[in-house]
């Protein structure tokens, strides 16, 4: 397989007559988004469009998910299979990628279950977000007693139609790319005799999957329904993975993480060089101990059938996924297959609580994205996209969270990304 | 040997979407244990059960919050009918483990857990509805199906 990422940098969003960009500036014709996303009978008409770029005294909050703008230019199917576009396999042929900028999709779900993005500030220092330039889209149901199931898919399909539409008008108004990264994956027949020496590497891919609201889709199917599969890393970056996630903000994986999953790139540029990258395998966080069981026990048997030497094991979500990310550490380990874990933490705003739910002796590789209860001031802010009360019911937060000058204090998991257990986060240790 | 499926909550609102439906032949669950109480009562109502012979169907811990921020837990569990109210000589020991692990990362955090009656109605029912949401599909394994407008 090979994909080309066509990359134009995007540096600055503005409105304008046309959807379309010129020399780095993203012209976003308002009406015309309006009435795309007004399409869904889902949603209500007090719908709007907002603009947030990086270092602006702007909050945004709260926010549901954050999508990269991407459009395939060439080669079979669309972004977003399966869910936005038709089922046809993607990850070969050009991808034109609005770098730089962002679509959030912002408005009440499971209230607790949303985050806070903050463009300037020290808040901004910990969402990734913050240093993207960012069209929001501030979202409300139809109905105030509508199905929270219905609404969650209509905020999903709002923020996935406003991606692919920006991309979309970019590539038609002829936007030519700033940088093109070619990537190529082998087949497994040719990854089986390649790199001969190398490690055989694979990466467990852990989808959160515990129900309806916390659920992500694999070429629109409910992942917490498939058995482990595997997939190329070059079809996650065309959107094969879509969130539908009301997690905790900190470590929920938005759609953007998927489609720049940085486990992926960094596999990719290691690969033929520190391992054989073989292949990723997609595997799911489902709530029944038989599903955990199923599950973890295929995935790794998956792996030990490709004959890997070691696996990096990424998860979402913590408390009963960490039970899933154990299983599959021990199960691999016993099949004589090395592990490396990433996760994050929530050892108490003290740092000294035990901070994974679970653990077993084999897990001696493990990485940290971040002590999620870490405490964080957010000062008041010029101008705030949503409702800013939701801070006092956010997980993170609590009542008295937001003072009456515009303050909030939480802990880094109000904060969209801080943690992300992807790794895509500016904390991390560094050796000096 | 005989056993039944027990759902334990504290959970009211999912307590009474249950409890409100017919038993019929093909559903599994056949009893309703309501705790009332806290998080960790629950999960000290289902320990007792696990060292009588009971066990877990579910994980004890919740997904995605903090122990003491979810006030509601519910799991199901699997009794042996026989056994249910003396010592069995077979315990699931990954059951055993596994609660047990549960009960002392709520214990270690008790003095933080949040009681239903300590939020308002409008937070209370969004955990409530999680909770509720996070069993749908377990419940649905053993022939309990929610409305989807049970809130």
């Amino acid at each position: 397989m090979r994909l080309e990422l066509h990359r134009v940098f995007v540096k600055r969003v503005t409105f304008g007559d046309k959807t379309g960009i010129t020399d780095g500036v993203l012209t976003v014709n308002k009406k015309e988004l309006l009435e795309l996303i007004s399409e869904d009978e889902l949603l209500g008409k007090n719908l709007d469009v907002d603009i947030a770029l990086p270092g602006d005294s702007v909050r945004i909050i709260p926010v549901k998910d954050v999508i990269e703008p991407r459009w395939k230019i060439e080669g079979s199917g669309q972004v977003f299979p399966g869910v936005l576009s038709d089922v046809e396999t993607v990850g070969e042929g050009k991808t034109l990628v609005l770098s730089g900028s962002a679509v959030v999709t912002a408005g009440k779900i499971v209230r607790f279950q949303e985050g806070i993005i903050d463009m300037s500030g020290p808040g901004a220092e910990f969402t990734p977000y913050s240093k993207t330039c960012n069209v929001v889209l501030l979202l409300e149901p139809a109905r105030a007693d509508m199905d929270k199931h219905d609404y969650e898919q209509a905020c999903r399909m709002a923020g996935l139609k406003t991606a692919a539409y920006l991309a979309r008008s970019c590539a038609a108004s002829g936007a030519k790319a700033d940088k093109v990264e070619i990537y190529n994956h082998a087949n497994i027949k040719e990854a089986m005799w390649g790199h001969p020496g190398l490690p055989k590497v694979g990466y467990l891919y852990m989808l959160q999957t515990q129900g309806l609201l916390h659920d992500t889709y694999l070429y629109g199917v409910d992942v917490k329904k498939i058995l482990p599969t595997v997939l190329s890393p070059l079809e996650v970056m065309d959107g094969a993975i879509v969130s539908g996630n009301c997690v905790s903000a900190c470590d929920k994986n938005s759609t953007y993480v998927h489609q720049n999953n940085p486990v992926i790139a960094n596999m990719l540029k290691r690969h033929g060089r520190d391992f054989n990258f073989v292949t990723c395998i997609v595997t799911n966080e489902n709530v029944t101990l038989a599903d955990k069981r199923r599950s973890s026990s295929y995935a790794t048997k998956l792996a030990a059938m490709l004959g890997l030497d070691g696996v990096v094991i990424t998860e979402e979500g913590f408390g009963n996924p960490d039970a899933d990310l154990i299983m599959n550490c021990w199960k691999a380990e016993r099949l004589g297959i090395k592990t490396a874990l990433l996760t994050d933490e929530y050892a108490g705003q003290d740092g000294a609580s035990q901070s994974l739910a679970d653990s077993c002796v084999e897990g001696d590789a493990c990485v940290t994205a971040g002590n999620a209860n870490e405490l964080i001031v957010l000062p008041p802010m010029k101008k705030v996209l949503g409702v800013p009360e939701e801070a006092n019911v956010i997980a993170g937060g609590w009542q008295g969270s937001l003072a009456a000058d515009g303050t909030i204090t939480v802990e880094l998991q109000a904060i969209t990304g801080a943690t992300s257990e992807l790794g895509y986060t500016k904390l991390g240790a560094f050796t000096i | 040997m005989r056993s039944e499926v027990i759902l334990v909550t504290n959970n009211t609102e999912l307590y009474s979407s249950v409890s409100d439906q017919k038993f019929t032949v093909n559903q599994k669950i056949k009893g309703l244990r309501l705790v009332e109480g806290t998080s960790l009562d629950v999960l000290k109502a289902v320990r007792g059960a696990v060292h009588l012979g009971a066990r877990l169907l579910t994980h004890p811990l919740c997904g995605n919050l903090r122990p003491y921020q979810q006030p509601f837990r519910s799991v199901l569990i699997e009794e042996r009918v026989e056994e249910r109210e003396t010592p069995c000589e077979h315990f699931d020991m990954d059951s055993v483990s596994m609660i047990e692990s549960a009960v002392t990362i709520y214990q270690d955090c008790c003095d933080r857990i949040v009681k239903p009656q300590d939020l308002c109605e409008a937070v209370r029912k969004d955990y409530a509805f999680v909770d509720s949401e996070l069993m749908r599909e377990s419940l649905a394994r053993y022939g309990v199906f929610l409305s989807d407008s049970m809130f």
